[in-house]
């Protein structure tokens, strides 16, 4: 970028909420807006740097954003008649107000939206980023970003969403949307998910500009300083929470003379402001008051955490989400002792919203610490590294782990069993690659070093029901078959003896196992054991719904198909068979005259239309697959011969290649818009 | 990004008109959540130097007063281009005289 495209993208950041927010006024509606608006950037682009940046680089581009405007409804006017609705802007466009930019953020923050196009539309059009600043910022690349913005705004034109004031009746919910997506905003600048950098600053920076902002444009609304106060506060600490590697720094072990004292003081203000205002405390006032106790101390152990487990408590009665619980059990570890906040974290564990949220270990090993359980605490710091997105976070975990020595002889972990179990050689590489994601998955769950000899079953079903609650029963019983196979394969080697031991073997556990005691070998006691607490679970079929009537008329009267294709979607529909039988349907089985084929030790029947088709498909060929492949198979892959055509070479249809086709061909017709699958061809 | 915009003072007096447009751009800029802290120094002021283990306390005014600062304004910024085009802005309502922009590190 030259100078001068530096100075009108900076001027354009400055102005562009305003411009877009007066354009609203005029055309209403948010993507025609963002539009002539880009017009005027793109004029200022073109003329400035040959005429210079004019005096009021603003008034500028919104005057020529105006003229836009209304040449665009002169010619809607023209064009499309809709005197009436743009009658009363006449030529004079209205004059912007004061709350234009705020009815913008409501716009964008609408409730309509998905949360992820909230996000994008409000950067874009009140952050006045750029799509590449935006992919950037949240790690996406571009076109998702354009896709995200671009579907919002035709959601909101669709909606018709005017560009007004909410009123008081919907205003609290649509306050907290715009709230929400300034947090996130925040939240995602400060605590970066993933990637390298602890901090991505300009993201929080856009976040406190747009909270300070809505704070003068709505300055009766409580919750709207907290949550400045709240970002205040936390960006206060910006400097202090990470070490010179990039490596988290705790709060209670930050150095505070980093804290800035200015946002602080700032953020002291808005709380002040929001408590003027009076009513219940909102969520982000507790929170800000949360952090107004910390920024309160001047050193870690001044802290009040006493009244900090108070506004906890206050806050998880009002928001109760698995985060603020676990938050929660820290102050009140603090506070009441840290039994008390293990107690609280432990009802916690069974959560699967915090399957795979390495705070929750991190917090356990820290309690547990306090509580001298060194070796549990070393499990959960580990558990805790292996589970952080962020590399700096996980070394940081990796080697609070690491300082606490665990005494006693070597044991055998978890982690080093699994690994040996998953290097034999005698199962096929497809078991041991569903094993190994099943097996993965556990040793993510408990720990990879605990030590195999102190798994109980209890934890062994706690976890695997946070880890695959919502698993289909199938994929539920392929996991519960790889803890079987490997704690059946654990106890022949005498690796699993004291939690294994035989008080978990009671029968009724094995019955609960859904096991018949009779089917138990030796080794498999011990299994029982371990997936004592598991059941396989009945494997329900989901309902396929068949094609609609209309739809199947429609792909009947359809011409220029190819025969195979005819014939095989006729067959399916009328003998209702399954996909692979058909497909496996050879013409030495087919009778023709009876219309029925025999397949394996059923009958596969049709009617007059498929018989017709069949006939024609088949004609002059006296064996081998009905169903055949376009192309000769290349000699590397040769199939069996009972799929492959003894006359001319070629290979049986694929269900996968039957399946592309029919998808392929029923795009057009599925409302959908994805393309019928083959199984959807039974009838009704 | 911040920035810390120093303003050198002037012989015009200031008048209603631009205390008025003052108050309307500082009320603008704390809106946009830009501007963080702002201020007037009073002119002259005491000045502390050092020298080895001795330390001198003068009391203002100076000769050079030109080259005092007169008032001051942190600012948020998401470039230094946005720093310079308030600074513009700024200069165009106080009319003759000059204005120092330096980026702000720490804390």
């Amino acid at each position: 970028m030259t100078d001068i495209h530096r100075t009108i993208d900076a001027v354009w950041k400055l102005e562009s909420a305003r411009i877009i927010a007066g354009l609203m006024r005029i055309v209403r509606d948010v993507g025609l807006a963002e539009e002539l608006a880009q017009d005027a950037l793109v004029a200022a682009l073109e003329q400035w740097p040959a005429q210079g940046v004019p005096d009021n680089p603003g008034a500028w581009l919104t005057a020529i954003a105006k003229r836009r405007a209304v040449d665009h409804i002169r010619r809607a006017r023209l064009h499309e008649r809709k005197a009436q609705a743009y009658a009363r802007e006449q030529d004079q466009p209205p004059e912007p107000e004061r709350d234009d930019v705020l009815r913008l953020m409501f716009i964008s923050c609408h409730p309509v939206l998905p949360t992820e196009h909230r996000v994008a539309l409000t950067l874009r059009v009140v952050g006045g980023l750029t799509t590449r600043e935006i992919a950037r910022a949240f790690l996406v690349t571009e076109p998702v970003v354009a896709r995200r913005i671009a579907a919002a705004k035709r959601v909101l034109a669709e909606a018709g969403v005017p560009f007004a004031l909410p009123g008081a009746d919907e205003l609290a919910g649509r306050l907290s949307s715009v709230l929400e997506v300034i947090y996130l905003i925040f939240n995602e600048g400060y605590s970066a998910t993933s990637g390298d950098d602890l901090i991505r600053p300009a993201l929080c920076l856009e976040a406190l500009r747009l909270g300070r902002m809505l704070a003068e444009l709505a300055p009766d609304q409580a919750e709207v300083h907290g949550l400045v106060a709240l970002m205040e506060i936390q960006a206060s600490r910006s400097a202090a929470r990470t070490g010179p590697d990039g490596e988290p720094i705790q709060l209670h072990e930050q150095n505070r003379g980093r804290w800035d004292q200015l946002l602080i003081r700032r953020g002291f203000t808005a709380l002040l402001r929001a408590r003027e205002l009076g009513g219940t405390p909102g969520p982000y006032v507790l929170q800000a008051a949360i952090a107004v106790c910390h920024a309160q101390a001047r050193t870690a152990e001044e802290t009040d955490w006493v009244q900090i487990a108070a506004l906890y408590d206050a806050l998880a009665r009002l928001m109760p989400t698995p985060i603020v619980r676990l938050n929660r059990a820290v102050a009140v570890g603090l506070a009441r002792g840290p039994q008390a906040g293990l107690d609280l974290v432990d009802a916690l564990r069974d959560d699967p919203a915090l399957r795979d949220y390495h705070l929750l270990p991190g917090v356990r090993g820290d309690l547990l610490l306090r509580l001298g359980r060194e070796p549990e605490a070393r499990a959960e710091f580990e558990r805790a590294a292996a589970l952080a997105g962020n590399a700096a976070e996980s070394a940081f975990l990796r080697r609070r782990a690491d300082r606490i020595a665990v005494p006693g002889p070597e044991t055998v972990t978890l982690g080093d069993s699994v690994r040996a179990f998953l290097a034999r050689d005698d199962l096929g590489a497809e078991t041991l690659r569903s094993y190994g994601q099943s097996l993965g998955r556990l040793c993510l769950a408990l720990g990879d070093r605990v030590a195999l000899a102190d798994l109980t079953a209890d934890q062994v079903t706690r976890a695997c029901a946070a880890q695959w609650t919502d698993t289909s029963a199938a994929s539920w019983n392929r996991h519960l078959s790889a803890i079987r196979s490997f704690t059946a394969w654990a106890a022949t080697r005498d690796l699993t003896t004291g939690g294994l031991a035989a008080g978990d073997l009671a029968t009724g556990d094995l019955v609960a196992g859904g096991l018949a005691a009779g089917d138990l070998a030796a080794g498999d006691l011990a299994v029982g054991g371990l997936a004592a607490g598991l059941a396989r679970r009945a494997v329900a079929r989901t309902r396929v719904e068949p094609i609609g009537g209309p739809e199947l008329e429609r792909l009947w009267a359809r011409t220029g198909l190819p025969l195979r294709e005819r014939t095989l979607w006729r067959l399916l529909h009328e003998s209702a068979a399954g996909v692979r039988v058909v497909l496996s349907l050879n013409v030495e089985e087919l009778d023709l005259d009876d219309r029925r084929a025999r397949a394996g030790a059923a009958w596969v029947s049709w009617r007059a239309a498929s018989a017709r088709l069949l006939g024609e498909l088949v004609a002059g060929r006296t064996r081998g697959p009905v169903f055949l492949a376009d192309r000769r198979p290349g000699p590397a892959r040769t199939p069996a011969e009972r799929d492959r055509c003894p006359d001319t070479g070629r290979g049986r249809l694929s269900y996968e290649r039957a399946e592309y086709l029919f998808k392929r061909a029923t795009i057009d017709l599925d409302p959908a818009g994805r393309g019928y699958t083959l199984h959807r061809l039974k009838p009704r | 990004m911040r920035f810390l915009m120093m303003s050198k003072p002037t012989d015009e007096p200031a008048d209603e008109k631009l205390y008025a447009e003052m108050g309307k751009f500082v009320e603008e800029l704390t809106a946009a959540g830009i501007l963080l802290a702002t201020g007037g120094l009073e002119p002259g002021g005491v000045r502390v130097t050092s020298s080895g283990d001795e330390i001198t306390v003068i009391d203002g005014p100076f000769t050079e007063a030109k080259e005092a600062v007169a008032g001051f304004a942190l600012v948020e910024v998401r470039s230094r281009e946005e720093a310079i085009e308030l600074t513009r802005r700024f200069r165009k309502i106080v009319g003759d005289g000059e204005s120092v922009i330096q980026q702000v590190f720490g804390p």
